[in-house]
């Protein structure tokens, strides 16, 4: 077997679930950067970064305003490619394909990377649609199949109960953190295979936030999550793999537990001790 | 003097200050509103006492008779200008807000293209009225006809549109691009599914106001769409359409009281048109918007 895999995956546990795993066969790292060097114009934003994202795991981007790991979340699904003046260097592979080679389709590279923002974004229309939006872009399922998509990903998000009864109405008269949670259903409707998350919880209150994070570990390791947060409670309590980035450089990245307790370079202890933000 | 002495001026001279703008902001409204209300109920005061439906199903003849003829021909042009400046418009606005390119100094192009629509809107519509007229009607060879009319009155209030359309379309929260667009969703597919749904009041109030002054504006129409006491006949050239606005100034100006009818029942015509598309626009909007962000 593999021996690179991650512990949560079921291959180095037992041959025969080893068997059954989907993602058989496939490079461990899901998504892997290559010399990354990323810039506005002439800023730099981020430069250097090479790193892998281990299938199946939740990695936690971590670090002050402007240190450009949002920038980088958001270059992994090419949200960047359409802002005025993004330049990029190096690469980003997809299952060992460059994102941006010409092989790879734009919409289908969104599909199997999701992405989920600060600000919970329900589209104006029925909760119910809202849901099923990805699904019929995609012309994954239609007709009635849709109801079905939608009430599969409510109750995956924990959200079926509370909108059952009001499925065409609008998302708005949700709370935040339902909200949230529908845009979570959206996302995962179209089947991602990696979830970016951009600061899933700060708009939120605790409970929400404890709901959110509850849903995202249950999500593992079906899906590899990569979430910016600048929770540091947060990337403690979810994350298997911290990166803590530091005016656009990769400072320092390893196992959560490690990064948090014992810190390599100074710059990370002082972060992750609350004496620099 | 004491603080509080000075505390308590103030608030009674903020309260005298409060209540003067609130007096303005009164006026304001009641200048807006009371020539819009002497006109509605003026001109019902003096159409309804004679009303006779038949105006509904005749001709004009004579000194009487009906305005079929400009009732229906009033509401071809209306459809026919939101098909032709409604695409037209939509389409430009959608351009200018989603479409237009950014030049190497990260400054949008695209000003050219605004500062025209902005001219066009500009423009006195007896000129537009006489340059359709001179192109269309004696250049083309068209006589007064249908087709000069729709054109010269949709380059009229196209501006309106566009300019319409493109506010809204701006308006609406980049979160529901970057979500449709997160989504994988094709550029063209999330604009229509995601993005201008939530701009349709804008666009929608557009078109109103376009359709709106379609119906009132008669200038134009004298020099394009000519006259004629004959029902529409669907051809678009040769052929001259009556409208009802002709009818309120020329039959106002005749001596003989029957035709002032005619003129009144003109004008209670074309304001319950007016009237019943922006029942129909709110009634549009407040279907397609009961999942907005704004309504909740």
């Amino acid at each position: 077997m593999d021996e690179t895999r991650s512990s949560t995956t079921p291959g180095s546990l037992d041959p025969v679930l080893a068997r059954l795993d989907p993602d058989r066969g496939r490079p461990a790292q899901v998504l892997e950067t290559v010399g990354l060097n990323l810039a506005f114009g002439s800023k730099t934003v981020i430069s250097g970064v090479n790193i892998g994202f281990q299938r199946g795991t939740i990695t936690a981007l971590i670090g002050p305003t402007g240190s450009g790991k949002s920038t980088f979340l958001r270059t992994l699904n090419r949200m960047n490619d359409k802002v005025y003046s993004f330049r990029h260097e190096g690469e980003v592979l997809l299952d060992a394909e460059s994102i941006w080679s010409p092989r790879q389709d734009l919409l289908s590279l969104r599909r199997r990377v999701g992405m989920l923002f600060q600000r919970p974004n329900p589209f104006p229309m029925s909760i119910r649609d809202n849901v099923v939006a990805g699904v019929k872009a995609h012309g994954i399922a239609r007709g009635k199949q849709l109801d079905v998509v939608a009430e599969t990903r409510l109750r995956e998000v924990g959200l079926w109960d509370a909108v059952k009864d009001r499925l065409h109405d609008s998302p708005y008269r949700l709370s935040g953190g339902q909200q949230q949670l529908l845009c979570l259903a959206r996302a995962l409707a179209v089947g991602p295979e990696v979830l970016l998350l951009d600061e899933p919880t700060s708009a939120l209150d605790p409970l929400s936030t404890e709901a959110v994070e509850a849903m995202l570990r249950q999500m593992t390791p079906a899906l590899t999550l990569i979430v910016v947060t600048h929770n540091l409670g947060q990337a403690r309590r979810l994350s298997d793999q911290t990166m803590f980035f530091y005016d656009g450089r990769l400072v320092e990245h390893g196992p959560t537990a490690q990064l948090f307790d014992a810190p390599r370079e100074a710059t990370t202890q002082r972060y992750v001790h609350g004496l620099i933000g | 003097m004491s603080l509080v002495e000075d505390a308590a001026r103030s608030t009674a001279y903020r309260r005298v200050k409060s209540m003067f703008f609130r007096a303005l902001t009164l006026l304001a409204l009641a200048f807006v509103l009371g020539p819009a209300l002497w006109l509605l109920i003026g001109v019902a005061v003096k159409a309804v006492p004679h009303w006779s439906w038949s105006v509904l199903t005749s001709v004009p003849s004579g000194n009487g008779g009906g305005l079929e003829n400009a009732i229906l021909g009033t509401l071809v042009i209306m459809v026919g200008v939101l098909v032709l400046a409604g695409t037209l418009g939509v389409l430009a606005g959608v351009f200018l807000a989603e479409f237009v390119s950014i030049n190497a100094k990260g400054k949008e192009r695209g000003v050219v293209l605004r500062t025209a629509i902005d001219v066009l809107a500009g423009f006195p519509s007896i000129v537009l009225g006489y340059v359709g007229y001179v192109a269309l009607c004696v250049g083309l060879h068209w006589g007064f006809s249908l087709l000069a009319a729709l054109i010269i009155l949709s380059l009229m209030v196209v501006p309106y549109i566009t300019k319409a359309t493109e506010t809204a379309l701006r308006q609406v929260p980049t979160a529901y691009r970057e979500g449709a667009e997160a989504l994988g969703m094709r550029t063209g597919y999330g604009l229509r599914k995601v993005v201008l749904r939530a701009a349709l009041p804008g666009v929608v109030t557009g078109l109103l106001i376009a359709l709106s002054i379609t119906v009132g504006e008669t200038a134009p129409l004298l020099y394009t769409a000519g006259i004629t006491n004959d029902l529409p006949n669907w051809q678009l050239i040769h052929h001259p359409i009556g409208y009802l606005t002709y009818y309120v100034w020329t039959d106002w100006n005749q001596p003989m009281a029957s035709l002032h009818y005619i003129s009144y029942d003109a004008s209670l015509i074309l304001l319950v048109m007016v009237l019943s598309l922006l029942i129909v626009s709110r009634v549009i909007v407040a279907r397609t918007q009961r999942h907005s962000e704004s309504v909740r």
